[in-house]
């Protein structure tokens, strides 16, 4: 509060010295932008002392002058037009730093992805692009001032979310450097998908032997504390100050239990055990496998006798010497603060029986390549026979189908499953290995062998005489009598059709994103790709970073991918993890909330739109109070408050005004003014860049930390400023990265809908967009519906909108 | 486990289950239908013949669901109903 005050104070004492370095990103933006051209308006622009142009700013050379120009031409601002700030604003930010200037008086204009990458081919409406995005960050830069981040001690302890193999190496990891973990599984036991599979490739190791030493560690381990058969069903907080509330359902069963396995043997109900796939049989009090950790029984509610309290059936009870068996077992919500979380999820199998082609769960015989792991397992339910389920006989032909829900969006994902090829070729080596005599035949669409020892196990399949097919087959046919299976397609290397008789047909199925994953992706605010898979901060260099601070990925959560990439990612977040934790603080970005006390009318209106009741009034001294370490920055506040009394540290009015006004100076009535949340619409638009959709050049992006910073006023300036159209652009509702503070922008835009429908506008003019970080087609798209509303808006509709909303002008 | 199961277990078949033999004592019941009830496998349900107390006795409905939990004898107020193991034959 005091600071907003001291730096108005400061105003106009100090002379405006702006330095502008525009980089041509080798021919990334200089391919379409006359970045010489840029600089050189950008020295005419009020307050620019030096305007540079440059190879690559972000390099050494690049930082060195933009620090030798702060000290020797007493730069008091620095703005940089270059690539997203999502990307090297950090970079800059340090630079200026280095060289004694705050960073919070650093600007970047984004004239990468959101210029030159999006409008290849027109250089001179990219170029005034430029120009114009350029202007309006030395606007802002003009009125920023310096702030202090404060500084949040981080709590010494780990959650990880999912006990499969990437969850328990994560969890050890941490453990081993000295962390609190707490590792939270659904099941009833660690393990995940490693401990159903039998054998791992390309090294043919037993999978679960080891996985089993792994797993037991966990539960001996005194840094773990191993919440199985829970779930998490909150998480509130921000980077090192997490509090999260775990669901612990009840086993029914107390940790007496020595795992003797009498009472199952009592048990007179019987179910399909979910861990074989459902090809052995379970009691309802049961212990997933031999290896499960913690090894405890666990009775199944859904098919024990005894429901709701009443105890019908006491034979595992009578069974039981250790009397450890209670029925009377309440779930327990368990509260847990945390400083870092690890999400590690894991995918799930993709069902094969929509695809009514192939037969799955109508002919017996199609089986899917989980099940067949858990077939030639010695632990599963045929004691590692391969026999199939119609007769309990050994195959003779057996055909493995690859590709299915992988590498297609008419039947099932578009993306590659990664880990299909080499299952199946380790799978038919199994076979080889048992049962040498066995025909078998692969039906490929490409086989992918691109690791280390891949390729040689795949000529190792070739060599023992696997028949590999490219082309899947169209359908599978079914003899009814013997159960045998007829697969008709097409060999597209042959160009020939095939009709091929076997005894049993392995799906390869793909892995899909679990289907809880939007859950999760809601409790922490996290981002997910069009594949449903959650999105890391950035793709090449920081892998296992999620976008919201201190939650890391690892495993199949992140993408398909197997075994040894899963440890090896879950390794790198432990890593992460530990970085963070070994510093014990973490700064929090200086993006609060100023009042002006002298202003307020204490309303109370900011109190009520606060997604973090960081904001409270004090009816006794008739003043509000802004508690900072709650806060997350998301400016709701400043947009909500009628008498300009709140406003957002470094995303302040004055400032983002400046950058309507820069936007609206020349052909406003040619424009689109978007706002766009950092998270998400920003993000989309980002990602629009790095995948080369091009859209109109007629945008010009504004960037708030949240849309619901965006107040009416900035729209209705932009209007009023003869603006022919303008879009806020912010996260889906429910995946707002600020709780629900995207309610109050639709809230908002509504409000002005109804207004300028009122004053007789087109309120086609005005377009909402909700758009996700992986979304960058979606936003496009309506840039390009946007640009056929501006061709349609006639210049007596943009006076009448300056005449409506000409009071916004006054003021600020 | 999150995929959906499609296949029949393997050795479904072989599962051996002690086959029940209820006893009712029909004329005994006051036709509180408690065992009807509390049946977890509802082997029981409502008779349509009076009993000569006058009131439904309960009539078994499928005794090869059974499973010998009991818990029939054990609310039974009037001990009219009980059921034993039957003795094993070769087919199980």
């Amino acid at each position: 509060m005091a600071e907003g005050k001291e730096s108005e104070s400061t105003e106009g004492e100090e002379e405006i010295r702006i330095g502008v370095y525009v980089c041509h990103c080798g021919l990334n933006i200089a391919g379409s932008v006359d970045c010489e051209e840029v600089a050189k308006f950008a020295a005419t622009l009020p307050h620019v002392l030096l305007a540079k142009d440059n190879r690559y700013t972000c390099s050494d050379q690049g930082q060195e002058i933009i620090k030798s120009d702060i000290k020797e031409q007493r730069l008091n601002r620095v703005v940089v037009a270059s690539c997203s700030p999502r990307l090297h604003e950090p970079t800059f930010r340090k630079a200026c730093e280095d060289a004694g200037l705050n960073k919070y008086l650093f600007e970047m204009a984004n004239i990468r992805e959101q210029c030159s990458w999006v409008h290849l081919h027109d250089r001179k409406a990219t170029t005034e692009k430029a120009k114009d995005l350029v202007k309006m960050a030395v606007a802002k830069a003009a009125l920023l001032r310096p702030a202090k981040e404060t500084e949040v001690p981080i709590i010494r302890k780990v959650l990880v979310i999912g006990g499969g193999v990437a969850g328990i190496q994560a969890a050890l990891d941490l453990a081993d450097t000295g962390y609190k973990v707490y590792l939270v599984e659904k099941e009833p036991s660690i393990g995940g998908m490693m401990a159903r599979i039998d054998k791992t490739f390309p090294t043919m190791d037993c999978s679960i032997c080891i996985l089993a030493p792994k797993m037991s560690d966990v539960g001996h381990h005194s840094n773990i504390e191993l919440l199985a058969n829970s779930e998490v069903v909150d998480v509130k907080g921000y980077i090192g100050n997490f509090h999260a509330k775990v669901l612990k359902k009840p086993r029914y069963i107390t940790r007496d239990c020595t795992a003797c396995g009498e009472c199952a043997k009592f048990c007179p109900v019987i179910a399909p055990n979910e861990f074989d796939a459902g090809l052995a049989i379970r009691h309802a009090v049961y212990t997933p496998f031999a290896q499960a950790v913690p090894s405890t029984y666990i009775i199944d509610m859904n098919v024990c006798l005894n429901k709701d309290g009443i105890i019908v059936c006491d034979k595992c009870i009578k069974a039981c010497e250790r009397q450890a068996i209670e029925f009377e077992m309440k779930p327990e919500t368990i509260e847990l603060d945390i400083g870092t979380i690890i999400v590690a999820i894991g995918a799930d199998i993709f069902d094969p029986s929509a695809l009514s082609n192939y037969g799955y769960g109508k002919y017996p015989n199609v089986i899917t390549s989980l099940e067949f792991e858990r077939l030639i397992n010695a632990g599963g339910p045929s004691g590692g026979h391969l026999i199939r389920p119609s007769d309990m006989q050994i195959p003779q032909r057996v055909a493995f189908i690859q590709c299915v829900g992988s590498r297609s969006d008419k039947s099932g994902k578009l993306y590659c499953s990664n880990v299909c090829c080499m299952n199946t070729i380790k799978d038919s080596l199994l076979i080889k290995e048992h049962w040498p005599e066995t025909e078998i035949f692969v039906f490929y669409v490409d086989i992918r062998a691109n690791g280390k020892g891949f390729e040689d196990l795949y000529k190792r399949a070739k060599k023992e005489g696997v028949i590999f097919i490219r082309g899947l087959p169209a359908e599978i046919l079914e003899d009814r009598k013997t159960h045998n299976l007829w697969l008709i397609g097409e060999n597209t290397l042959q160009k020939e059709l095939y009709k091929m008789n076997v005894d049993m047909a392995i799906l390869s199925v793909g892995l899909e994103p679990r289907k809880d994953s939007e859950i999760l992706q809601r409790l922490l605010t996290l981002s997910r790709t069009q594949d449903g898979f959650f999105m890391e901060a950035h793709p090449k260099l920081k892998p296992v970073d999620a976008a919201t601070g201190g939650i890391f990925f690892a495993g199949t959560a992140e993408a398909p991918k197997d075994i040894k990439d899963s440890v090896t990612q879950a390794s790198a977040a432990a890593a992460r993890a530990g970085i963070l934790m070994a510093k014990g603080k973490v700064t929090v970005e200086a993006i609060t909330p100023i009042s002006y006390s002298d202003r307020c009318k204490v309303c109370g209106l900011c109190t009520k739109v606060c997604p973090y009741n960081a904001i409270t009034l004090n009816k006794e001294l008739k003043r509000i109070e802004i508690i900072e370490a709650a806060c997350g920055g998301c400016g709701t506040c400043a947009a909500e408050c009628p008498f300009d009394a709140l406003t957002q540290s470094h995303f302040t009015d004055e400032q983002i005004l400046a950058q309507i006004d820069a936007v609206t100076e020349h052909d406003a009535d040619k424009k689109i003014v978007a706002f766009c949340c950092n998270w998400c619409a920003y993000a989309g638009a980002d990602f629009a860049g790095v995948s080369r959709m091009q859209y109109p050049a007629e945008v010009r992006i504004i960037r708030t930390m949240c849309s619901g910073r965006v107040a009416p006023k900035f729209i209705e300036r932009a209007f009023a400023r003869g603006a022919a159209t303008v879009l806020v652009a912010g996260c889906h509702p429910g995946d707002c990265h600020y709780i629900n503070a995207n309610d109050q922008t639709q809230k908002r835009v509504e409000r002005l809908w109804k207004k300028m429908e009122q004053q007789g506008l087109n309120k086609e003019r005005l377009q909402l967009l909700w758009a996700s970080a992986a979304e960058g087609e979606r936003f496009a798209s309506k840039i390009r519906e946007m640009q056929t509303t501006v061709e349609k808006v006639t210049p007596e509709e943009i006076e009448h909108a300056k005449k409506v909303f000409e009071k916004t002008l006054g003021g600020n | 486990m999150p995929e959906r199961i499609r296949h029949k277990p393997l050795g479904l078949e072989k599962v051996k289950h002690p086959k029940a033999e209820i006893h009712l004592i029909v004329d005994q019941c006051k036709g509180c239908g408690y065992c009807i009830q509390y049946c977890p496998k509802k082997v029981l349900e409502e008779s349509r013949d009076i009993n000569a107390r006058g009131v439904y006795p309960p009539r078994i409905v499928d005794e090869s669901k059974c499973v010998i939990c009991s818990f029939c004898t054990a609310v039974c107020p009037d001990f009219a109903i009980f059921v034993v193991e039957k003795p094993c034959k070769e087919t199980c």
